[in-house]
Order: structure tokens, then C-alpha cells, then sequence
């Protein structure tokens, strides 16, 4: 009973940091930058997020810069959906699943309800990600005190497994990158001993390599280099947007639908290498599933709108439990957000809300604002956001360039660290030529120095047995999550074989 | 219209999340199955992977290793390579599935752009210490979007004036960005 007492006293302080003025400003600038980047086509909130680092220290305190970085993430989820619907194409991976029947919607005319029902579905489902994040995350915290070394590296090598399994994507090129990121990340000082590794002689290296000049190279110039192949051009609807508001049939049509994606969102983001994007998937398959009318979809089912842009809603709130009750993020745009709150000298991990409970308290509240804001700027305002996809794709990419330009050279002051972030952004470019994906490794170059420490303190602790991991429950339990994994993946592999 | 949204579907088709959407609307989610097909351009992808791992290899086996009990610094690193090896012979080894007919690296001249875009970058890197923020972001701007993207020289000029204004107006005054003043610092 206390403890839930507690956690409201929490949120009340929280809500009293995130009404301050200069955090209300910073939530509303991310919902804003979040919905733009949902709806450009090409940028995605990893990207953006990573544009930003650099400036976290610049903005101000830790709390303020990371309610800014969260309110991209989960902007980036309501505005994906609005291309989605009206040009079939999707602003933000993770409303892929929207254009089907969203897309159907609109030709249909219904455009309006579409749009309306993604945004209350997201705002619905927005909300109630962030109430399990309220409720779910300060005991998680607690139990993750139990967690030592074998823990720690059980659960990172089933975020980083499950991050590859999921993730869509080759599952061979998945663990390659994984692979490669985690070679990376170990670049630089050995963290337990201090031997320096992999630096063939370059003094530069020995700090280890820079994560924002990796993400920005390999997110930021890489992705620009890649879409330059193609001229993208961005047509504009001419259609008129009416009746933004569902019918009472659409209502009914739909409620159920909202609901199911937010809880399948909400225990998917909450997963080691879940998110957004998968979720949205999910959600889409068991709407089709349950539906009275299932030769509906594809021709413009409202469920098959309202689920999934409910489900990643939820997921991006939920997706943030692992990171501020364990420290392991499970997806690249959170990795980016881990990355940040390092950067301010912030450890991510069971003890940050009782070390930093400003930073928890503040960001979930302002959660709850800017799901209202974003509810706000995307129903009445959603005519407003249509025009941007005016600014051509063209325009906007020598500007990105240019931000990462600066943003990476503001860190140090220097060029050097320009040509670096070249180097990766070519590094970048090529890989998304041979479908290497570039978001596993940076979470494995993130999480690089967790599973090292972990592994290597574990091995001590057991003198050497690698049983360890086995033995003790939780760890245990995490590894047998991971077996089972791999088991039913091999096994469906084997089953596909004998056509 | 309607042509126009053909054209859209070929340029994006390629775009990351839209392959993703095809697939699943043709029904044969490729991915999904676990058949990815083996093209050329994974074999050399597999054969520099595989250089990265021996090299990787061999460096930490220059490192202390350490044993079991007392793991070293290159402990987990060679165990690394070790399994990015073995994942670059999978991808270097050809599968039951025949090769399918190979793309070029770069279709139709597709290399043109994204070149372009590099040495421009270059050139920006290059000069930014030496002539300065502001001139050398305009040239930038004046490149890009005139040499790559084409666009009138009159609009070109203004949004370059107009951009570099904006984010001279974010970096070096609003966040206080130490900028390069070069040739117009005084």
C-alpha cells in the first residue's frame, strides 16, 4: 500500500517538473519535431533522436532534454500514420502496416475517420502505455536489484537475440550486426582492466569510438547517401479532409480494436528487443484474426488501422520500462535516448529512480502531457501537417546533413570529428546497400560494454563455469526464454524446408 | 493521379519499410520465411566480413586472453570474431536455392547522386575550418541543391541564404556553438 502511495507521490512531484515552463516548452518542441518526423518520409525518430545528441548538454538539465528525446519517439507514432493513410506511404516504419487498409480507407473518402481513429487510438493507447509505465516500472526497478552479473548478461544477450529474431530483417544480417556492433564497442579501454584494444596505433581510438558521431555517421549521412540514389518525390493530396470524427459505428467498430493494440503494444514494447514496430504488426495479425468480417481487410478496415497505430503507441510508452528500470534499452531509437542520458552522466539502470527520481517522475508526467499535445496538434491540426510534406525531400536533405555537420563538430570543436562521422556515414551507406541494417548494431554497441562487464564478472564469480548462467534462477529463466527462442525459430525453419 | 502514385510506388519500392509492406500485401514475406536468397553482392559482403573477423581474430590474440576463471581483455573479442567468421561463411556459402540473377551495385547510374552528395560533403569538411561557418554552409547549400537536386539557381540562392541564416541563428547564437569564423572572423 505504501509503495503505491508512493509512486503517487512520485508522479505528483513529476508533474510538478514537467509543468515547469521551460519543460512544458521542450515537450511540446519534441511532440512537435516528433510528429514532423513521423510524417516526413525518410527520417525516422532514431535518426532525429541521434541528431540531438550533441545538443542534449546544450539544452539544459538531463530531465529537460529527455522529455524533448521521448516526445520525438512517441510524436513519431501519431504522425507516421497520417502518410500512412492519405499517400500510402509510410512516414515512419512502424505505421507500415497502417497503409493497408488505411490507405483503402481513404480512397474510399474516409480519409477523416481514418486519421481520427489513429490519433484516439494513439492517444488512448499512448496514455495507457504510459500508466503501465507509472505502475509497472518502480517495482520492476526493485526486483532488478536482485539482478548481479549472470543476470545482466542473460537478459542483454536476449534483448540483443530478440532484437535480431524480431527485427524483421535477415536474421543472418541481424546477428551480423550485432556481432559487428558489439566488436566496436569494444574499441578503446578494456573496461575492467584497462588494456587497450583495437586501436592499430591511433591515439584517437583509445577513448574508445565516439557513440554519436557512430549514429549520426550511420543513421544521419548514411541514410541521406541512401536515399539519394532515388529522387523522392513528394506528391500532394488534393483531397479534402472532412468528418475527422468516427461515427458512432466506427466508434463501436473500433473500440475493441484500440484496446487489444494497446495491450498487445504495451507487453510487446515492454519486451528486451520488442517495439513499436513489431508490435504494430502483431496487432494487425490478431485484428485480423478476431474480426467478425476479415474478407474486410485490405479494402479499408478501420480495425486494421485503429489496432496497430494503438499498439505502437503503447509500445514506444512501454519500451521505455526496460531502459529506466534495467538500463537496457530495446530498440535503436531508445538506444539513442540510453545514449543521452550517459552523455549527462546519467547511468540508466534499477537505481535511477531512486537516484534520480526527478529525471523518472519528470519524464513519465510529461508523458501524459504530451500525449494530450499530440493528440491536439494531430486531430484539428492534421491539415497543417499534410502541407509539410510540401517541403520537398530535396530541401530537406542538404539541411540534415548540415545539422549533423555542426551538431557533431559543437561536441569538441573540431573538424576531425566531421571526416569520422564521414567515414561512417559511408560505412552506413554501404551496408543499407547489402541489407545491413544498421539499428541491432548500434544497440549492440550500446550494450557492448554491459554484456562484456557482466560476462566477465560472472565467469569470475562461478571460477570459470559458464553454468552460472543456468543455475540461478532468474538467469535461468531469461536463458531458457533465449533457448526456447532459438528452438521454435530452428524449428519453424526446419518445417519451411521440405516444400 | 493515378500514374502519378505508379511512379511513387517504383522510387519508394526500394525504401525500407515500404519492401516490408510489399511483401506482406504479395502474401510470400520472404523475410519472414527465412529464405533470404543469396545474391552476389552477399558473397563479397561475406568475404570482407570474413577479413574483418580474422583480423579482429588475430588482434585479440595479441591481447591477453585470459582463461575461463580470469577472463581477459581479449576474451570476449576473439570469441567474437569467432562467430562473425562462422556467420561470413554462411553468407559466403552458397545454399540449396541457385543465385538468382545478380543486380548491379548500382543500377542505372543510381551512384551519380550519392557521389556527388559525398564530395560536396568532402569539400564542406575541407573548408569549414579554413573559410568559415557561414561562407562555406552557403557554398553547401549552393552545390547541393543546385549540382544534385537541379532547382532553379534564383530559388537555390535564396533558401541557401535563408537556411544558413536559420542555422547560424540555432548554433552559434541560440546553443552558443564556438563556430569557425575563418575568413570573415575578425
Amino acid at each position: 500500500m505504501g509503495e503505491i502511495l508512493g509512486m503517487f507521490q512520485g508522479l505528483a512531484s513529476g508533474f510538478g517538473i514537467a509543468f515547469n515552463l521551460t519543460n512544458l516548452t521542450f515537450a511540446l518542441i519534441g511532440a512537435v519535431l516528433g510528429t514532423a518526423v513521423g510524417i516526413l518520409p525518410g527520417l525516422g525518430p532514431a535518426a532525429t533522436i541521434s541528431l540531438l545528441l550533441p545538443l542534449s548538454f546544450k539544452i539544459g538539465s538531463p530531465v529537460t532534454s529527455i522529455i524533448m528525446m521521448a516526445g520525438i519517439f512517441y510524436g513519431a507514432m501519431y504522425g507516421g500514420s497520417t502518410t500512412s493513410i492519405l499517400v500510402n506511404i509510410p512516414g515512419e516504419a512502424a505505421s507500415v502496416v497502417t497503409c493497408i487498409d488505411g490507405y483503402q480507407m481513404a480512397l474510399k473518402g474516409r480519409a477523416g475517420p481514418a486519421l481520427g481513429i489513429a490519433a484516439i487510438g494513439s492517444f488512448v493507447a499512448g496514455t495507457i502505455g504510459v500508466l503501465g509505465l507509472t505502475f509497472v516500472a518502480p517495482p520492476l526497478a526493485e526486483f532488478a536489484l536482485k539482478f548481479g552479473p549472470p543476470e545482466y548478461f542473460s537478459l542483454t544477450l536476449l534483448g540483443l537475440l530478440m532484437a535480431t529474431l524480431l527485427g524483421g530483417a535477415s536474421i543472418l544480417k541481424g546477428l551480423i550486426m550485432v556481432v559487428l556492433g558489439l566488436l566496436l564497442g569494444s574499441v578503446g579501454l578494456d573496461p575492467i582492466s584497462g588494456a587497450i584494444r583495437f586501436t592499430w596505433g591511433f591515439y584517437m581510438l583509445q577513448e574508445g569510438i565516439d557513440f554519436v558521431t557512430l549514429a549520426m555517421g550511420m543513421f544521419g549521412i548514411g541514410e541521406i547517401l541512401y536515399n539519394l540514389e532515388k529522387e523522392l518525390k513528394t506528391e500532394l493530396v488534393t483531397q479534402r479532409i472532412s468528418h475527422l470524427w468516427p461515427t458512432l459505428k466506427d466508434w463501436a467498430d473500433s473500440k475493441w480494436a484500440v484496446i487489444r493494440g494497446s495491450f498487445i503494444g504495451f507487453f510487446i514494447g515492454i519486451l528486451p528487443g520488442g517495439g513499436a514496430v513489431i508490435s504494430s504488426l502483431v496487432s494487425y495479425a490478431v485484428e485480423r484474426k478476431v474480426a467478425k468480417h476479415p474478407e474486410e481487410f485490405g479494402k479499408g478496415a478501420i480495425q486494421g488501422v485503429a489496432g496497430p497505430e494503438s499498439a505502437n503507441n503503447s509500445a514506444a510508452s512501454a519500451s521505455f520500462i526496460p531502459l529506466l528500470t534495467l538500463g537496457i534499452p530495446g530498440n535503436a531509437a531508445i538506444a539513442m535516448i540510453f545514449a543521452a542520458l550517459l552523455i549527462q552522466g546519467v547511468q540508466p539502470g534499477p537505481f535511477l529512480i531512486t537516484e534520480h527520481p526527478d529525471i523518472f517522475w519528470g519524464v513519465v508526467a510529461s508523458m501524459y502531457i504530451g500525449n494530450v499535445m499530440l493528440l491536439i496538434l494531430n486531430l484539428p491540426l492534421v491539415g497543417m501537417w499534410v502541407q509539410l510534406l510540401r517541403v520537398p525531400y530535396a530541401i530537406l536533405a542538404p539541411i540534415i546533413v548540415l545539422f549533423c555537420c555542426v551538431g557533431v563538430y559543437s561536441i569538441r570543436n573540431t573538424v576531425f570529428d566531421i571526416w569520422v562521422m564521414g567515414v561512417f556515414g559511408v560505412i552506413g551507406y554501404l551496408f543499407r546497400k547489402v541489407g545491413l541494417e544498421p539499428g541491432p548494431m548500434i544497440l549492440s554497441f550500446v550494450l557492448g560494454p554491459i554484456l562484456e562487464r557482466s560476462l566477465r564478472q560472472a565467469l569470475l564469480i562461478s571460477a570459470g563455469s559458464p553454468l552460472i548462467f543456468f543455475q540461478r534462477p532468474i538467469s535461468g529463466v531469461l536463458m531458457g526464454f533465449l533457448i526456447l527462442f532459438i528452438l521454435i525459430k530452428v524449428f519453424m525453419g526446419l518445417r519451411k524446408k521440405p516444400q | 493521379m493515378l500514374a502519378g502514385q505508379e511512379d511513387f510506388r517504383l522510387t519508394l519500392i526500394q525504401w525500407r519499410g515500404y519492401v516490408f509492406l510489399d511483401r506482406i500485401r504479395q502474401g510470400q514475406n520472404r523475410y519472414r520465411k527465412g529464405q533470404e536468397h543469396i545474391e552476389k553482392w552477399d558473397r563479397v559482403t561475406g568475404y570482407i566480413l570474413l577479413f574483418i573477423g580474422v583480423t579482429a581474430a588475430w588482434s585479440s590474440t595479441q591481447l591477453s586472453m585470459g582463461k575461463f576463471k580470469h577472463p581477459g581483455p581479449g576474451f570476449l573479442p576473439f570469441g567474437l570474431s569467432v562467430i562473425l567468421i562462422f556467420l561470413s561463411f554462411l553468407l559466403i556459402l552458397p545454399r540449396k536455392e541457385r543465385d538468382t540473377p545478380s543486380a548491379p551495385f548500382w543500377p542505372r547510374q543510381t551512384w551519380m547522386r550519392p557521389f556527388l552528395g559525398l564530395a560536396i560533403f568532402i569539400l564542406y569538411a575541407i573548408l569549414l575550418g579554413r573559410v568559415g561557418f557561414l561562407i562555406t554552409t552557403f557554398i553547401f547549400l549552393l552545390l547541393w541543391l543546385g549540382g544534385i537536386e537541379r532547382i532553379r539557381w534564383g530559388t537555390v540562392a535564396s533558401i541557401s541564404a535563408l537556411v544558413t541564416a536559420a542555422l547560424y541563428l540555432i548554433f552559434g547564437f541560440f546553443l552558443e556553438v564556438p563556430l569557425p569564423g575563418g575568413i570573415l572572423s575578425w
